[in-house]
């Protein structure tokens, strides 16, 4: 992310992981991500999903083969877009994989991301403590039982038919993952920022100090872990 | 007294964990009234209007303008 005008800055790895999958359309002849070189795959430029969708594809074709549009931050208005035929493919995340599988769409490559927290100079290391020791507990109370939590992936869409259809036991909880939230290895920030200029998203080189938080990441997780020992 | 940290909306694909913390009393436990503030809807802009150097995104936003202190990026 480029530096905010706020100050704000990133302060360690989030707890959930995002499934990102490559879905075309149950009558696709595309049956691997290679049969999607030159063809249209329709990304939310902006967004993790859309990176991710560049990665599947660079790992499938020559950089000048990956062809994308403009697509909508809707995953639903995606999915729908995909069955109307109007790309041959898109990326889609949870509930919306899911519903892709039923529609009888066929994920041609899956991966996963893991974003980052972002913020201002106005939190505390006190208060950010607080927010990872609850949600450490958060993330062991969903990985002693997944299904129970599935629930929240339909909430968020209530209203959708698609995802109203959906039972609990529809979920493939291999693409539901969380971890206990921890701070940004450099190297992985450096190779996420060299990735994105080597596609053109953003200028300039990486700056760890104007990337990272480093004092508020440190202070807030040694005080989280030491909030959980007592 | 507890703290008090405004966050910018998750969904449960990306922020599961901040809404089981937030449901089950995870947070309030830890002294912290956390407070999730979502961009009105007339405010949201699709990513189908961006390009790839040119993206939308709406993450962020709140934060910009004062109104969160933390997004998931």
């Amino acid at each position: 992310m480029a530096a905010s005008s706020v100050g704000a800055r990133q302060v360690g790895r989030r707890a959930t992981i995002v499934c990102g999958a490559l879905v075309v359309a149950p009558e696709s002849p595309v049956f691997t991500p290679q049969e999607l070189a030159h063809q249209r795959v329709a990304l939310d430029y902006g967004n993790g999903t859309a990176y991710a969708g560049l990665q599947m594809l660079e790992g499938a074709m020559p950089r000048e083969a990956v062809t994308t549009c403009a697509a909508a931050t809707s995953p639903a208005e995606r999915f729908a877009g995909l069955m109307r035929g109007e790309f041959a493919a898109t990326v889609l995340q949870e509930p919306w994989i899911t519903v892709a599988e039923k529609a009888g769409c066929r994920l041609v490559a899956t991966t996963f991301f893991h974003g980052t927290w972002v913020a201002t100079r106005e939190v505390s290391p006190a208060a950010y403590a607080a927010l990872l020791r609850a949600i450490t507990k958060a993330v062991h109370r969903i990985n002693a039982d997944k299904r129970r939590y599935v629930s929240y992936f339909l909430r968020d869409w209530a209203g959708h038919p698609e995802v109203d259809a959906l039972t609990p036991d529809d979920f493939n909880l291999g693409r539901i993952q969380v971890k206990e939230p921890g701070p940004i290895p450099e190297h992985e920030a450096r190779w996420a920022w060299d990735w994105m200029a080597s596609w053109g998203l953003i200028d300039g080189t990486f700056d760890i100090a104007a990337q990272i938080d480093r004092r508020l990441e440190r202070d807030a997780h040694e005080l989280a872990a030491a909030g959980r020992e007592t | 007294m507890a703290m008090t940290l405004t966050i910018e909306r998750v969904m449960a694909f990306m922020g599961l964990d901040v809404l089981v913390a937030r449901d089950e009393g995870l947070f309030a436990a830890e002294g912290l009234d956390l407070r999730i503030v979502a961009l009105p809807s007339e405010e949201f802009r699709s990513a189908a209007e961006g390009s790839p150097a040119k993206p939308i995104t709406n993450q962020g936003k709140l934060q910009a303008r004062g109104e969160a202190q933390m997004f998931q990026a």
